[in-house]
């Protein structure tokens, strides 16, 4: 079992044709995701690594319709086109790759997905893993590297960053534990899917036995783990890393000012890690010390 | 990208929030003709910053006279506020207020759509108002109809009784500036609109005497040239587009940028193809040079680099499989910083960075610049046993004091290394 992704999970690739869509279909490919095809407008008809193209992601789902799953490779400029053509043709999860999407056009997304229930994993996500399952993106790299870094264990990863989930992972690895599943959710303001979604996942998951986050100083995300363990929905032991507290060392100018700071009143890097503390949450002072931090339960 | 208060209420006015009568002032200008063409005996005077609390830093002055205004702009231009940089001075009428409030339009990250937040105290922190005199509305990205109370105006709406009544308490003197707030907030591409103090003059009028904008970055692509002849191609006045490009440079440090910045910001200008590879540079007072690899781990090796007691001489990231051009461009600009003590390579586990491509950048620029202070290097990824043996090699035909690691070390391990081979140097 894995929260995200099954074997039997039928992916479709926006952006197919293009130079990152097709590197990701591989990369999918190749780790044993199911991938049935792809879209770019005008090129329906064509095919990709051997997998048909469609025009629009309703006639992939006509002829596919138990595709629940769809990675968007787009450029920004056309992201919302695409996340929105994917919403209206009801795709259950969405994964967002494309990075620098308008902060207006993610809100809209999001709103109109949320209406549906729709999951959408990003903006900016390089996507996920569930080692021995599949893989969303290009997570891992390439297939004997990926090998070397996952393993299918009891250990869920969420990252903020692309390259920090890989090597996060790999010190799990190399402390002899493996992972369940592996999600960089993303480095944007407005995440689809915050550490709170998943942890709701992981915690339902009978895989996985304990949750390490890599985290990123901005953002109150980390406020709703404290309510979701206050609220028993999460349960299970937890480490978290708060990268960025060189920021405060920074000149003023670096921060955006009031309006962002009131929305996030008393909720700086150093309340985070408090209000985390009182909860039970364990505070890695340095990212290596997340598997160190999670041993001793294994 | 921030806004000067100048720049930003601009912004605003055009979208019909009223504000005060104002010259912006640059160095060298003839401060005589600025102030006869304002007309005014009475004046304000306001350093230009991007940082906030300027008026308890003495960056605002009230005037009476020229002479009086000559003397302010003089003592301002030559002040440093909160360490920034002042790049011009805004002179404005002075306003005879009655009372002062609070009004913004940001992003609320928990519910991931704008809020609009209003106050009666303003004039002061926000962070300082307790928190029973803060007004905040949830709005929804998708409406741009404004829910005006009493449903004036064709087509609004309430999302629900609570929206309501939230906007009751605002005041209705003050909703057509939010309205127009929220019009701005949509089509500029803000990120931020703040206006702190949103004054009631004593004549009655509503008007906005600071303007705090940041724009959204990643929407440039819609707020240039090209967007205005799309949009005229497309039958849209091109006017209603402010051109971004047209904004003087700035650093997010608020301050100018330095020689060095400049030179990383045009490296992505020679040739298309560079272009949505990350490469950063932002110039910092310590003495250890670094080129990082990936946001999130050049976020937690600042933290290992100060833990170790090391002081960076910069913040560099390059990232997203960068070509070897302009990896080498990056680092003969990291390298090229004066009375560097160490250098420091790091970067995690990459995905799909091609690791001998980005080091036969950095190679080839440390047989350029032959650095004698110590170096660390920690990288895996694809092909990176190439990449290592490419800087083994560079090592030895330049001399260098080089440690080199690959994943079995981790990363903030080797800053230790680093810190440990400058103090037995």
């Amino acid at each position: 079992m894995s929260i995200l992704i099954n074997k039997n999970t039928k992916v479709l690739v926006q952006g197919i044709t293009g130079n990152e869509g097709e590197k990701a279909a591989k990369a999918m490919l190749d780790y044993g995701t199911n991938v049935i095809g792809g879209v770019r407008p005008g090129k329906g008809g064509e095919e990709v690594l051997g997998k048909p193209v469609f025009n629009t992601v309703a006639e992939a789902v006509a002829q596919f319709p138990d595709i629940t799953t769809t990675a968007i490779y787009v450029p920004p400029f056309s992201a919302k086109t695409a996340i929105v053509e994917a919403i209206e043709a009801g795709i259950s999860q969405i994964n967002t790759i494309i990075e620098r999407v308008p902060i207006r056009d993610t809100a809209y997304c999001l709103a109109a997905a949320k209406e549906k229930n729709i999951q959408i994993i990003g903006p900016s996500s390089l996507g996920y893993i569930s080692p021995g399952i599949g893989r969303i993106g290009v997570v891992g790299g390439p297939k004997a590297q990926a090998d070397e870094i996952f393993t299918p264990g009891s250990i869920g990863i969420i990252s903020r960053s692309g390259g920090m989930t890989n090597e996060v992972s790999w010190q799990v690895r190399k402390a002899g534990l493996g992972q369940s599943t592996a999600v960089h959710v993303g480095g944007d303001l407005l995440m689809g899917t915050t550490y709170a979604d998943l942890l709701k996942l992981f915690e339902k998951d009978s895989e996985t036995k304990a949750v390490i986050i890599f985290g990123e100083h901005g953002g109150s995300y980390e406020f709703e783990i404290v309510d979701l363990i206050k609220n028993k929905e999460y349960t299970k032991p937890l480490a978290i890393y708060i990268g960025g507290k060189f920021a405060s060392t920074l000149p003023e100018g670096m921060n955006i000012g009031h309006a962002g700071a009131i929305v996030e009143r008393g909720k700086g890097a150093v309340e985070k890690a408090k209000a985390l503390a009182e909860v039970g949450v364990m505070i890695a002072d340095r990212y290596e010390d997340l598997v160190t931090l999670i041993k001793p339960y294994f | 990208m921030n806004l000067y208060e100048f720049e930003g209420r601009e912004l605003l006015e055009k979208h019909g929030i009223i504000i005060p009568v104002g010259e912006v002032v640059r160095r060298g200008d003839n401060i005589a003709d600025v102030y006869r063409k304002l007309g005014l005996e009475e004046v304000v005077v306001k350093a230009q910053v991007l940082s906030g609390k300027r008026g308890k830093s003495n960056g605002i002055r009230f005037c009476n006279s020229l002479e009086e205004v000559e003397k302010a702009i003089d003592e301002i231009f030559n002040m440093s506020i909160r360490g920034q940089y002042v790049s011009s001075i805004l002179l404005t009428e002075k306003i005879n207020i009655e009372s002062e409030n609070y009004l913004s339009i940001t992003y609320d990250t928990n519910k991931k759509q704008p809020v609009l937040v209003f106050s009666s105290e303003g004039g002061v922190d926000i962070e300082d108002v307790v928190d029973e005199k803060i007004m905040r509305i949830s709005l929804d990205i998708r409406n741009n109809t404004f829910p005006l109370v009493g449903g004036a105006g064709g087509g609004s709406f309430f999302l629900d009784l609570n929206t309501q009544s939230k906007f009751n308490m605002i005041g209705e003197e003050f909703l057509e500036t939010a309205e127009n707030l929220w019009q701005c907030f949509l089509t500029e591409d803000t990120r931020v609109l703040e206006i702190n103090p949103l004054v009631k003059t004593t004549s009655g009028e509503i008007m906005a005497l600071d303007a705090k904008v940041a724009l959204d970055d990643d929407a440039f692509y819609r707020h240039n040239k090209e967007a205005q002849v799309r949009d005229k191609e497309k039958g849209i006045e091109p006017m209603t587009i402010t051109d971004w490009d047209l904004f003087e440079s700035r650093t997010m440090l608020g301050r100018r940028a330095t020689e060095r910045e400049i030179a990383v910001q045009e490296i992505d200008k020679g040739e298309k193809y560079y272009q949505g590879t990350a490469g950063k540079y932002i110039e910092l007072e310590g003495d250890i040079a670094v080129l990082f690899s990936g946001g999130g781990a050049s976020i937690a090796n600042m933290d290992a680099l100060y833990q170790v007691g090391l002081k960076p001489a910069n913040y560099t990231e390059y990232s997203g499989n960068p070509p070897q051009e302009k990896v080498f461009e990056l680092s003969k600009i990291v390298l090229s910083k004066p009375n560097l003590k160490g250098l420091w390579i790091v970067g995690g586990v990459a995905n799909f960075t091609d690791i001998a491509a980005t080091f036969a950048g950095i190679v080839q620029a440390i047989d350029e610049l032959k650095p004698n202070f110590p170096i660390v290097v920690r990288r895996a990824g694809p092909n990176d046993k190439e990449g290592i043996k490419m800087l083994e090699e560079c090592a030895k035909r330049n001399n260098l004091q080089i440690k080199i690691f690959g994943k079995e070390t981790s990363m903030s391990e080797t800053a230790q290394v680093l810190a440990e081979m400058i103090s037995n140097n």
